[in-house]
Order: C-alpha cells, then sequence, then structure tokens
C-alpha cells in the first residue's frame, strides 16, 4: 500500500520515477550536422544492418545480402525472408538473422548451406549480432512478443521481455546472457564481456559470460541501438532515435497509450519514428512557441540521427548529428573500414559514409 | 574663477605609521568627469574619503576653489559642496525616496504633503523618473543611485564623488547611470567616480588618475588611455596576455560528467534549463541579467528550491539529488561563491580565519559541539597563504580588507571544504586586475586538478578567457553551446539575445 501512496504522491509531483525529464545533448553530445554532410553511397530498399572484417564491408537490404564497393553494392545472396542483423566472423565467415527468428552462421559468404543453424530457444526478434570470440556469437533479441519492426509497439508497451544470447557455432548451444531487458538493440563483443545496448533504458550494459551486468554508460538523451569496434580502441555506438519529453510523458500515461494503440493509425502515434515530415497528419509538428513576442513554429524532434563514439572506456568522445531539420535519420548501424565510417541512415533508406580522420578534430566537445 | 575646484597637494595619510596614500598631488577640474583607478588597496578610497571629510590627512593640504579646507566630518564636506555616494549606499530602506532627501533637514513641523511635492519637483528637476512616495527598499539598484545622486545635488554639490557606481548595475541601468553622469556634468557639477571597470573610465571620463600603492602614477586625457596602459600603470606590468588577451588554441578534454540539470524549473527564473557539468573542465555560463544563471545553480547548491511541481532533475554522479538547504549540497561536494559577496560571501565583523573556518563548519552541520581555536587560526593562516591574501594577518576582521582581498576569503571559504564541483558566481566583480588575474590562476588550477568548475559571468572577455566550454543561457535556459576553439564574442552575444 505505501508503494502505491508513493508512487502516487511522486506521479502527482512529478518526482522521482516520475520525472518527465531528458538529459541535454551537450559535451560530447553537442549537436552539429556532420551526418547532413556525409556522402550518400548508396540509396536502398529496406537497409537493415552492416558489417565488417575490417576490409569488405557487407550490407543486410531486405532480403538480400551484398557487399559494398567502389560506388554500390554487389549483391551476394538472396534470402527468403528479411535479414534482421548482420555480423561479420573472424575467418570471412558470415552470420545473418531471417526475420528474427533464425540465425544461419556461413563459412563464407557465397557458402550454398550453412554451417549452423540456430532457431527456436525464443527468439522472436534478434537485431544484433557480433562474433564472440573465434566460435561464438553475441546476439540481442529485442523483444519476446513483437518482431523487429515493431520496437515502436514494444515501446509503448513498455516491453521488457527483451535478452542477450551467446550462441555456441560449435555446439548450437543458446544461452540466455541477461533477461528482461528493456528491448536490447546491439551487441559487441568487448574484452570477455558482451556489450549490450538497452534502447529504452537509454543506456550500455557489459554482460560477463556468468550474466553478471553492471552500467557502463547511462543516461542518454537517445535509444542507443547497434555497437562496434572503432579500429583505434572505444566503440561507434549508434541511436536510432532521440529522446523527447513529450514521448516521456505519453509512456507515464497507461490509458491514453492504450486508446492511442487501438483507435489510431500507427503512423501517426506519438511515438518517435526513423523518419518524419511526410504528413501534416503527424503528430509534433502543429505546436508553437511564443519567444520575444514572436510565434515560432515549434515541435519536439519525432525523428534524429546520431553516432556517438566512445573511448575505451566508454566515456563519449564526440558525436555525429543530423538535427531535426536534416534527413539523415535513423542511424541503426554504423562500421568502421579502411578510413571511413558507414552508417545507414534507416529513415531516408540511406547508405552513407564519412571519412574518419579530422572527425575527432572537428566534433570533439 | 579658477578652473580647477578641489585639489590636493602632497596629500599624505598614515594609518598605525603605514601610508595609505603618499605625497599625492591631485586635480579636479570645474565640470570634469576624473575617473580614479588603480589596484585595490592602491589608496583610492582613502583618497576620496579626505575629500569627503570621512577621515582627515596626516600632511598636506586641501583647497577648495583655491581656499585651504580640511573638512573633519561629511557634514562639513558637504557644508563645503562636496558629496560623496558610497558603494554600499547610504538611504534608509524604510523610508520613502521623499523622506530620505530631506533626511537631516527636517523642521520642527514637517508636512508630509510638503516634502512630497517638494521631492517630486526636484526630481523631476533632474529628469529622474523616481516616484518620491516609494519606499526605498523597494526600488532597483539603479534607482536608489538616483535617489543617491539627487541627495548630493540637493545639498547644493559642486563635487560628487561615487565610489564603485555601477557594480551593483544592470548593463541596461548602467546605461542610465552614465546618461545621469553626463547631465550633471553638463550642470556644472564636477564629478569623481572609482571604477574597475576600466571600459567605463576609458568611456565617461575627461580624465583618468591612476594610483598605484598609495601613490599617483599617472593623470591624463582619457583620450591618452587605451585599455592596456591604464593596466600597466596600475600593476607596473603589462598585463594584456594574460588577462583576457589570449585566444585559447586548447582546451581541456571533458572528465566524468558529474553534473546533470534536465528539465529544471524556477517560476520564472529558470524554464526548463537542461545542462551538464564536467570533471577537469571549466564551463562557463554566459547570459544576460535575468538568464537564469544563478538562479539554475542556486538550485544546485540547495540556496533556491524548483518548482515544487514537476521541478526537473539533478543528477550528481548518476543518482538524483534535491537539496532544500546548502548544508548536504556541501556536504556533497558541491561549493557556490557567491556572486554578492557582500550580502551572502562573509560575516564582515569577524576575522578571515574565523570566515574561513566558518566555511569548514558548514560541512559538519550539527556534528561538531566543539570549536577549534587552534584549527581556526592554523586553516585560516594556510589560506591566507594558499590564496595570496593581502592583510595584517589573519586575526583582521574581513570589513577592512579591499574586495579582491574579500573576494579571495569567499573563495577560501569554499575551498575549505575540498568540493567537487565549484561554482563561481561573476568571481571578479568589483575586483582590481591584480587580483582578477589570481582568481583566474586560481580557477585555472582548480580544473587542472580535476575539478568539475561552473563560472556564471556577464563579461564576455572572462568567459573566453576562462572557459573550456562555453554554454549560453537565455531567457531562464542553455539555448547554445560553444567550444572555447570557436566561440567569439560575436556569436555567443547573438545567441544570448536571438
Amino acid at each position: 500500500m505505501f508503494g502505491g501512496l508513493r508512487d502516487f504522491a511522486l506521479s502527482f509531483l512529478g518526482r522521482g520515477e516520475a520525472t518527465l525529464t531528458v538529459p541535454s545533448f551537450d559535451g560530447a553530445l553537442k549537436p552539429n550536422q556532420a551526418l547532413e554532410s556525409a556522402e550518400t553511397l548508396l540509396e536502398c530498399d529496406a537497409p537493415e544492418d552492416l558489417a565488417t572484417d575490417g576490409g569488405k564491408v557487407y550490407l543486410a537490404d531486405g532480403a538480400s545480402l551484398g557487399r559494398l564497393d567502389g560506388n554500390g553494392m554487389t549483391t551476394i545472396r538472396e534470402f527468403d525472408r528479411p535479414i534482421t542483423a548482420l555480423a561479420s566472423l573472424p575467418g570471412g565467415g558470415i552470420a545473418v538473422t531471417l526475420n528474427g527468428r533464425e540465425v544461419r552462421v556461413y563459412s563464407d559468404a557465397a557458402d550454398a548451406t550453412p554451417s549452423a543453424t540456430f532457431q527456436g530457444a525464443g527468439m522472436h526478434s534478434i537485431n544484433a549480432l557480433a562474433p564472440a570470440g573465434d566460435h561464438a556469437l553475441y546476439a540481442t533479441d529485442g523483444s519476446a512478443t513483437r518482431n523487429a519492426d515493431e520496437w515502436a509497439w514494444d515501446l509503448m508497451e513498455r516491453g521488457r521481455s527483451g535478452r542477450a544470447l551467446r550462441l555456441d557455432i560449435k555446439t548450437g548451444g543458446i544461452t540466455e546472457l541477461a533477461g528482461n531487458l528493456r528491448y536490447a538493440f546491439g551487441a559487441c563483443g568487448a574484452d570477455g564481456f558482451a556489450l549490450i545496448s538497452e534502447s529504452w533504458r537509454h543506456r550500455l550494459i557489459a554482460v560477463a559470460p556468468n550474466g553478471a551486468s553492471k552500467i557502463v554508460l547511462s543516461h542518454l538523451p537517445v535509444y542507443p541501438s547497434r555497437v562496434s569496434p572503432a579500429r583505434s580502441g572505444g566503440w561507434w555506438l549508434t541511436a536510432f532515435i532521440a529522446r523527447t519529453q513529450l514521448v516521456e510523458f505519453v509512456l507515464r500515461e497507461p490509458a491514453y497509450r492504450k486508446r492511442m494503440m487501438a483507435e489510431i493509425d500507427p503512423e501517426y502515434w506519438i511515438v518517435p519514428r526513423l523518419s518524419s515530415g511526410k504528413s501534416f497528419k503527424e503528430p509534433m509538428q502543429g505546436a508553437h512557441l511564443k519567444t520575444m513576442g514572436v510565434v515560432k513554429p515549434w515541435a519536439p524532434p519525432r525523428s534524429y540521427g546520431l553516432v556517438i563514439r566512445l573511448d575505451a572506456s566508454f566515456k563519449p568522445m564526440f558525436s555525429l548529428h543530423s538535427r531535426v531539420d536534416g534527413f539523415n535519420h535513423g542511424i541503426v548501424s554504423a562500421v568502421e573500414s579502411g578510413d571511413w565510417l558507414y552508417m545507414i541512415a534507416k529513415g531516408p533508406r540511406r547508405v552513407l559514409r564519412l571519412p574518419i580522420e579530422g572527425l575527432a578534430k572537428e566534433f570533439a566537445a | 574663477m579658477s578652473d580647477i575646484i578641489l585639489s590636493l597637494e602632497r596629500a599624505t595619510k598614515l594609518y598605525s605609521g603605514v601610508p595609505a596614500i603618499e605625497d599625492v598631488d591631485f586635480e579636479l577640474r570645474r565640470g570634469e568627469i576624473h575617473a580614479l583607478v588603480g589596484e585595490n588597496g592602491a589608496g583610492k578610497s582613502t583618497l576620496t574619503k579626505v575629500m569627503a571629510g570621512v577621515v582627515t590627512l596626516t600632511t598636506g593640504a586641501m583647497k577648495i576653489d583655491g581656499a585651504a579646507s580640511a573638512p573633519g566630518t561629511p557634514l562639513e564636506a558637504r557644508q563645503i559642496g562636496v558629496a560623496m555616494v558610497f558603494q554600499e549606499n547610504s538611504l534608509v530602506p524604510t523610508m520613502t525616496v521623499a523622506q530620505n532627501l530631506f533626511l537631516g533637514q527636517e523642521r520642527f513641523y514637517n508636512r508630509l504633503r510638503g516634502i512630497n511635492i517638494a521631492a517630486q519637483q526636484f526630481l523631476q528637476s533632474l529628469n529622474f523618473d523616481v516616484p518620491p512616495t516609494a519606499i526605498v527598499s523597494g526600488l532597483g539598484a539603479a534607482k536608489k543611485q538616483m535617489v543617491e545622486i539627487a541627495r548630493a545635488v540637493l545639498h547644493n554639490a559642486k563635487v560628487i564623488i561615487f565610489d564603485e557606481p555601477t557594480a551593483a548595475l544592470t548593463p541596461e541601468e548602467r546605461k542610465y547611470f552614465f546618461d545621469l553622469v553626463r547631465d550633471l556634468k553638463k550642470r556644472g557639477v564636477s564629478i569623481i567616480f572609482i571604477s574597475h571597470a576600466l571600459e567605463e573610465a576609458l568611456i565617461l571620463a575627461d580624465r583618468i588618475t591612476v594610483l598605484r600603492d598609495g601613490k599617483k602614477i599617472v593623470t591624463d586625457d582619457a583620450t591618452r588611455f587605451d585599455r592596456a596602459r591604464i593596466v600597466q600603470a596600475m600593476v607596473g606590468r603589462d598585463l594584456s596576455n594574460t588577462l583576457y588577451g589570449v585566444k585559447r588554441t586548447t582546451v581541456r578534454p571533458a572528465g566524468e560528467r558529474v553534473l546533470t540539470i534536465q528539465n529544471l524549473k524556477m517560476a520564472p527564473m529558470v524554464k526548463n534549463n537542461s545542462l551538464s557539468v564536467f570533471a577537469g573542465q571549466i564551463t562557463g555560463i554566459f547570459g544576460l541579467v535575468g538568464a537564469g544563471r544563478t538562479e539554475t545553480f542556486k538550485i544546485v547548491a540547495g540556496v533556491m528550491k524548483r518548482d515544487f511541481f514537476h521541478g526537473g532533475d539533478i543528477i550528481l554522479r548518476d543518482k538524483a539529488v534535491r537539496y532544500r538547504v546548502p548544508a548536504p549540497a556541501v556536504k556533497a561536494g558541491v561549493a557556490y561563491v557567491t556572486e554578492d559577496r557582500k550580502v551572502e560571501g562573509f560575516f564582515e565583523t569577524t576575522s578571515i580565519a574565523r570566515n574561513v573556518y566558518l566555511g569548514l563548519l558548514a560541512k559538519f552541520p550539527g556534528k561538531r559541539a566543539l570549536l577549534s581555536r587552534r584549527e581556526q587560526s592554523a586553516s585560516g593562516a594556510d589560506w591566507i597563504k594558499r590564496l595570496n591574501v593581502r592583510a595584517i594577518g589573519n586575526e583582521a576582521k574581513v570589513i577592512e580588507l579591499s574586495g579582491g582581498n574579500q573576494q579571495k576569503v569567499v573563495i577560501a571559504k569554499s575551498l575549505i571544504q575540498e568540493p567537487d564541483i565549484i561554482i563561481f558566481d561573476e568571481p571578479t566583480r568589483g575586483v582590481d586586475v591584480g587580483a582578477i588575474v589570481e582568481i583566474h590562476e586560481l580557477i585555472n588550477r582548480l580544473a587542472d586538478e580535476g575539478k568539475a568548475v561552473v563560472v556564471i559571468s556577464s563579461y564576455l572577455p572572462e568567459i573566453l578567457g576562462l572557459s573550456d566550454r562555453i554554454l549560453v543561457s537565455r531567457q531562464g535556459k542553455v539555448v547554445e553551446e560553444f567550444s572555447a576553439l570557436d566561440a567569439t564574442e560575436e556569436k555567443i552575444m547573438y545567441a544570448a539575445i536571438h
């Protein structure tokens, strides 16, 4: 009873768990327009994930697996279902997830038959894969109830069924490293740990093989997604959308969410999107703000683009942005290969690239 | 009639055998604005106090209109036409403007309506927009200044001395004050004003006299001075490269994020303000008066309270905090060095050592039943040495110190608490250039040691010279962030007003 009273009081006063606040984009997260100035390498139908062995860069585009070359993509193979996650393995192999439910490992990208297949074990929306040593993979399963492309439903339902998994390629075993995650979306090996993005909790956690976890980065003003290693140490963390007070408010109103989900076309829900500005019916476009006696159009961002460079101790060094007035939103994957950083902007369905040299100098806080 | 209205010849004033001013020759021309500049302790206040009858000369002579004069009291000085407007104004706050104007000139029977009418007419003649029936405590700093000036003019002052007249004024009020002074000059009144803001001396004054260590260094037309020449005369060395002069080429990298303010609200000053502060860096906060900077950080330090409902979050090292009084903030390692040191910074009639020791005690509220005189004396002496406070000893009263040294005591009072986050609010307001350099060096040293330092300042060169990152505040929230490497005065000011 006291817990209930406490929750009511906090909700009434807007304190504690019930605060409607989001961290600011400042310091290393200071906004810029770096992603808008990135070169558009490719416009695709449904780009989803990137992977690299340090030289070749692989792209999952719908059901197609391809390799990026100078100016486009060479298709390696077609699958019968869309690819939701991709990883390049040491020794030239590749791992793909089909429709979030089946993971296939190929010793060579061009092989006809997979060397290992993982199915079942409750896998529902596998959205990221990463090598975990020579014969294993880390995987994140975003939700046990929603498909990989239904992340907005999971957010509105305040889902907490995400998992971090370890897939043993030799034995075919699947081990759950962590459960009850609030949308796990991104995995990467880090000195024996699995680095996992927990999107709805706005944080990165490091999970040990025995399941013990610790928070390595928290209080992010964004929903983090896939993470990949940087060649000079540290990581590239993508964030597919920025947090807003309006969405935080909606997340604290269960009755409103229920009715919105039942009655409104999902396209027009008050949820973050990977792209925006397509229709006047979109929420968060009609507000205005009176400043210095002048009414100015204003709305919290519905979509945003962001890649954060983390150092070896998980401290943000700098970040690359596409702001509200930009186009390259919904960044879901970033990998470093050669002198370039390749990224997927899922909003406009583009593959982007930026020269790495000079980024730190130009955008460091 | 001579062009010189007031002069001092070989003026010397000794305090316990120590000269505060020594062999100073000074001339004030009729209808001129004369700026008196110098470091704290240079003898400016003593010189003007001699003119105003607050103290008398040990040797030397003073002449008014060519006639020898030695006013022994402020009343005598006022009778010969010299009035002084002190930094802390001398008005009675509970009385009306009219009552203050005629204070000391009461008759046996006073008709309030008559006083009000006379005051109204007089204020209008000076073009001062101050209602005579207003209670003085309800007036802003600029209007109080107007009442002080009006009182001086009412007493037929031929010479009005202003001691730091603009220290408490907003930029708008300052501009208004300049107009008032120029108007007084047109009326033939001679003005002496003391200011640490050298630009004011350069803009407003006809002539400038620079004092150093109780001696006159130079008097010349203001047009022949520039900032560098004044500073060099004041301190005897060229500070242009150390004081605001150097464009930053490197900044300290951000350390751990120690403080996050999220959507903080305190109506009507702080509106949804969000920012972060990092260890090992100086975060400069710039904004015009009323931008909510001071209030935001006073909330962090527990001096003020945020809105009761949906007031936002303050996260100190990953832990949400809500301080209702300063003590727990001090204990958590947050130190706030106030902008108004005279009111909030120290107990002026107690010793330096006592003030510094009180800072230490503030960290242990209710935990120390017994005080240690030895610890008090030792900590006082230690901090006097560490911050180079120029005083006779650690038992010297703070009121006896110059502005710069008082500020050092306020800083010592906070630093003795060994804070991790130090918030300096206008750290060099009313402080002389020599002490400014020392305070800036101290602030830089703290950041180099890994402390998270916040500097709130309305003075752009200070923000640009000190900060590693600059946050610009406007209308209650941070609206822009610059790295010190790419910030310019124009960019910052544009963000602050647009």
